[in-house]
């Protein structure tokens, strides 16, 4: 029986290299002020490696983890892999994915820095039901804009977030002037305009804080607890990988499930595992994006961060993993990719249903569409191999995938699945391009 | 261990870390009390002030409390400074 991580691992102090600074939005003139509880400060930025779980966190976590890890053997041979593939389960809480794991913490350090009211954007509306809950147990009320056309998509992701408590607004919506600004014929990009919304209402509003669920170091480092987890249930099997897949949005999933093997990696002075990211093909930036300083939403008042980009105002293709529709990656992952230590690979979400689809007639458990993501690429990494940068990925000893969430409210992807109408729109090369263009470069 | 620092003795730490800070080399006598976080000679972030609290934290052995951030807007040096005196003594 493995046991719950009490700690966070950081994997900064085992970078070797230093993180891009963040450039700092127009100033006001006015003064300068903390908008994060301080906590999450030092675990942006110091080096430190290991971080106490607070214990009200942990009571948390217990009720859901240690989540499930198993060798997918079902699932393995349905698709022609040469090696074995280990899944973990990230969808088994009450908000369905990965997002619980930081969304608790968050809340916690708000709650106990003085906040009453936590505010977000959400896509997929993984997030947004994730900080409900957290919200809900620990005692904040909590408001979220969710992405209109995954809202409509997706209306019981909305009654699951009113029955924990939230209030939700469709975004754009007419409460802020980033929504009022958003015309119909220039839709831009919807996720960020969300982010941009709640970062807006937080700000003018007592005892209220914008709280974001990934690509922030915080929320990378609080999602170790999975890799943490995995690799010990790895050692308790006697299982070796050699590679490590997930997802990624902005990255905390996929920085959650990869970090930690890597830093083991490190430690012990072994060669890390092939660390390698599935991306949407929708919003390809670790694959066709540039390295450069973009914002991370469309309200401009959050710093620039170096990440590899398709560009803030880039307008994505339609695809059922909302989850997946960010146009960034988050700085630390994108710093790793930078100095060669991430692969990635781009998926369609026909590719990704469809290995997904697999999964639950093989092994039982519906994954969210993103999670498909990283399914097919897991496949595609132990059946021929993947090709990333010039170069040709294998695995000779096994891979792990994190299955970040559950698809039972994403039936209707399905549906399409099943009807055979699931396309894949690919970005235009001359947009990518475009929407990049003026982006400032790191040094 | 400077849990012993004096009010005088803190406002120039205080003070050579916001000048670090705005990459300027000067004396932190000559810095005033209440010279702007944000103005003419300073040049102090949201972002830098950040990275300037947890420097702070280390140099003085302190940790800053988490409420440090609600409501609340630093304009000038001796914002900081009596934020982090009531951490010291
Ligand atoms: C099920 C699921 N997987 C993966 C992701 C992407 O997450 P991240 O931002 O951590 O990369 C999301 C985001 O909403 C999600 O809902």
């Amino acid at each position: 029986m493995s046991e719950l991580p009490k700690q966070w691992q950081s994997v900064l102090p085992h970078l070797g290299h230093t993180l891009p600074e963040d450039v700092a939005p127009p100033s006001s003139g006015e003064g300068v002020s903390v908008n994060l509880p301080m906590e999450l400060v030092r675990q942006s930025l110091s080096q430190r490696e290991f971080w106490d779980i607070p214990e009200p966190v942990l009571e948390q976590y217990r009720r859901y983890r240690p989540t499930p890890l198993w060798r997918a053997d079902a699932f393995a041979r349905a698709v022609g892999a040469r090696v074995p593939i280990y899944v973990k389960y990230e969808g088994g809480n009450v908000s369905g994915s990965h997002k619980f794991n930081t969304a608790l913490a968050q809340a916690y350090y708000y709650r106990k820095a003085g906040v009453t009211e936590l505010v977000t954007g959400t896509g997929a509306g993984q997030w947004g039901t994730a900080l409900a809950a957290a919200c809900a147990w620990f005692g904040l009320r909590c408001t979220v804009f969710m992405v209109a056309g995954s809202l409509r998509r997706k209306p019981y992701r909305g009654t699951l977030m009113r029955l924990l408590g939230a209030t939700l607004h469709e975004s754009p919506s007419p409460l802020t002037e980033v929504g009022r600004a958003v015309s119909a014929d220039r839709p831009g990009n919807s996720l960020s305009v969300a982010i941009g919304e709640a970062v807006a209402y937080a700000a003018e509003r007592d005892g209220c804080a914008f709280a974001i669920g990934s690509g922030e170091t915080y929320s990378i480092l609080h999602q170790s607890v999975v890799g943490t987890e995995a690799l010990d249930q790895l050692g308790a099997l006697d299982a070796k990988v050699d590679a490590v897949v997930g997802c990624v949005g902005a990255g905390s999933n996929f920085g959650g499930i990869a970090l930690p093997p890597f830093a083991a990696a490190v430690r012990e002075g072994r060669p890390a595992p092939l660390l390698l990211a599935a991306e949407s093909s929708t919003t390809p930036k670790l694959t066709r994006g540039v390295y450069a300083y973009d914002r991370t939403d469309s309200a401009g008042r959050g710093p620039m961060e170096a990440m590899y980009t398709v560009g803030s105002e880039f307008a994505i293709p339609d695809s059922h993993s909302a989850g997946l529709r960010y146009h960034g990656a988050a700085k630390l992952l994108s710093a790793m990719r930078f100095h060669g230590q991430i692969a990635a690979t781009a998926v369609g979400q026909a590719d990704a249903l469809s290995a997904a689809h697999t999964f639950v007639r093989t092994e039982g458990v519906l994954p969210a569409p993103e999670s498909g993501h990283a399914l097919a690429a897991a496949a595609r990494l132990a059946v021929d191999g993947v090709r990333d940068r010039d170069a040709d990925h294998r695995t000779t000893e096994g891979v792990l995938v994190c299955v970040s969430g559950h698809g039972l409210l994403d039936l209707g992807a399905y549906d399409q699945l099943l009807a055979g109408e699931l396309h894949d729109e690919i970005p235009d090369e001359q947009l990518i391009r475009l929407a990049t263009a003026n982006l400032g470069r790191p040094r | 261990m400077t849990n012993t620092l004096d009010e005088a003795a803190l406002a120039v730490v205080v003070k050579q870390v916001l000048l670090a800070e705005s990459r300027l080399r000067m004396d932190p006598a000559d810095l005033r009390d209440d010279e702007p976080l944000n103005g003419g000679l300073l040049r102090v972030t949201s972002m830098g002030f950040l990275g300037m609290l947890i420097k702070l934290e280390d140099v003085l052995g302190i940790e800053l409390p988490d409420d440090i951030f609600v409501g609340r807007t630093f304009t000038t040096v001796d914002d900081v400074v009596q934020a982090v005196r009531g951490r010291v003594a």
